[in-house]
């Protein structure tokens, strides 16, 4: 998956309708945020790469531009040989093979765990009752959940959740997974067993772009670390570089303050 | 006769309220989900919806009723012959107008994000608006069709202007052949009306709050 020179901007309610004198005089600047500014990036099968970077800096937009779930101003996205930016593209289609892991979940209220991962087997890959089901069960054995199948949200714990958001994801087989921020809405002694979910679909090879600030998950699993401030990446490089000396003193200071918060914690 | 054989005949008037009343509540579901969705998703067409609510909203039933029967069957006597089809197509409609603006609630209630969930599995618009928004916006709506149903029940009386035997009619009729006693038979026509309305409303009531409390609201 690619994406290439990829803007996004928000601000003003409607671009098409805003006539230029609009943009010039009305519109007053400091509300338009560039959240995503000519981003490039670009994730091979089985790899896992890591967005990191201070909160409002658009992170969470770019990964939804990745998706298709938001539409990016101008740029390319690409999945395998497709475009999806290209007119004419079935974007249900394309989003059926990326699985989409939310920072606030987003589970189907009024369907059981195994609902939520069945859903779109059935109404969107339409595959059997039987396989489906059976596929669904199986990507909740992965994420370790067999005993809450029949539970709603609403009974679960925010881990469990979030780990039927992953089931969710990976049930379809999809060619990459995104997470945005999957552990950061949670408490912290939830963290650690959606980690633990992350941490065997990495060693099984899954695709993956991940948002996330768990330092430690991040040394051990990603090959690539992003750090993106200000709508940008400011600085690519693998874990070790972070971790020792980064090149860029906005990185640095950034890595200061997140392992003093850990070490603290 | 006496005041007992009249009341069977007046009871003999609820199967034709209760299914006006019934019919246009599944008319105006069929008609006010859609509306509801396209005023929130398609918001270019949204006038439409919103003319079509202000004219089935602002004008009487009993007006409508008089011109859709009196004006249209004329010209077109299959269907707007049949003052049972007539009175179910008014009122049918007219509650879609006010289904449409319960639903808009509660798919705000619902929220985005469940939109954003559902597209994020490769569903389009409509179809996730199908299999996740319609599902939970039943169950934040309940409160709502409780009372949209009572208001049915009732606004199912002024069918008696197309002359459909219902029970308000038949209350007008033993109230013009009695002697001069006209608050015995709207009184127990009163009482009818109270006895239809409640069961429904109340059962819609109560799975709402078990829905409710199984999707965590």
């Amino acid at each position: 998956m690619e994406a290439r020179h990829v803007y996004k901007t928000y601000g003003i309610k409607n671009p098409k309708k805003a006539k230029k004198e609009d943009a010039e005089t009305c519109v007053d600047i400091k509300h338009v945020v560039e959240a995503v500014k000519d981003v490039s990036l670009q994730i091979r099968k089985g790899d896992i790469k890591l967005i990191f970077g201070p909160s409002g800096s658009g992170k969470s937009t770019f990964l939804r531009c990745m998706a298709m779930l938001d539409i990016p101003d101008k740029g390319e996205i690409y999945l395998g040989d497709e475009c999806l930016t290209a007119p004419g593209v079935d974007l249900n289609k394309a989003r059926a093979r990326i699985g989409f892991v939310f920072q606030h979940i987003y589970l189907f209220r009024h369907l059981t765990a195994l609902g939520n991962v069945e859903l779109a087997l059935r109404k969107v890959l339409e595959l059997p009752k039987d396989e489906a089901r059976k596929r669904a069960i199986d990507a909740l054995t992965e994420v370790k959940l067999t005993d809450c199948i029949n539970k709603y949200p609403s009974q679960m714990s925010g881990g469990q959740a979030q780990r039927v958001g992953i089931a969710r994801a990976i049930a379809r087989n999809p060619d990459i997974i995104l997470l945005d921020e999957p552990t950061s809405a949670l408490d912290p002694e939830l963290t650690g067993e959606v980690i633990d979910t992350l941490r065997d679909l990495a060693k099984e090879g899954t695709t993956m772009l991940i948002v996330s600030h768990e330092m430690p998950f991040a040394r051990e699993v990603a090959e690539e670390m992003i750090f993106y401030d200000e709508g940008g990446v400011v600085e690519t490089g693998p874990p070790s570089l972070f971790f020792n000396a980064p090149n860029t003193d906005r990185a640095k200071q950034f890595m200061t303050r997140i392992i003093n918060r850990t070490t603290r914690e | 006769m006496d005041v007992w054989q009249q009341f069977i005949i007046l009871l003999e008037g609820v199967p034709l309220t209760l299914s006006i009343s019934l019919i246009s509540f599944l008319v105006g579901i069929a008609v006010g989900l859609p509306l509801a969705f396209i005023r929130v998703y398609e918001k270019e067409i949204g006038f439409v919806v919103d003319a079509y609510e202000k004219i089935f909203r602002g004008v009487p039933e009993i007006v409508l009723l008089i011109i859709f029967f009196f004006g249209l069957r004329p010209f077109f006597p299959f269907p707007f012959g049949n003052a049972f089809f007539v009175a179910c197509f008014v009122l049918g409609l007219r509650s879609g107008a006010n289904q449409s603006q319960i639903y808009r609630g509660a798919i705000r209630g619902v929220g985005d994000e469940q939109m954003i969930a559902g597209m994020s599995v490769g569903f389009s618009k409509w179809r996730a608006i199908w299999h996740i928004m319609v599902p939970q916006v039943f169950s934040f709506s309940t409160a709502g069709l409780g009372s949209e149903y009572a208001l049915l029940i009732k606004d199912s009386a002024y069918v008696y202007v197309i002359g459909l035997a219902e029970v308000m009619t038949r209350s007008l009729q033993w109230a013009r052949n009695g002697a001069g006693d006209y608050v015995t038979p709207f009184v127990l026509g009163a009482a009818i009306y109270i006895a239809l309305t409640f069961p429904l409303a109340y059962w819609l009531d109560r799975w709402g709050e078990r829905r409710k409390k199984k999707i965590g609201l």
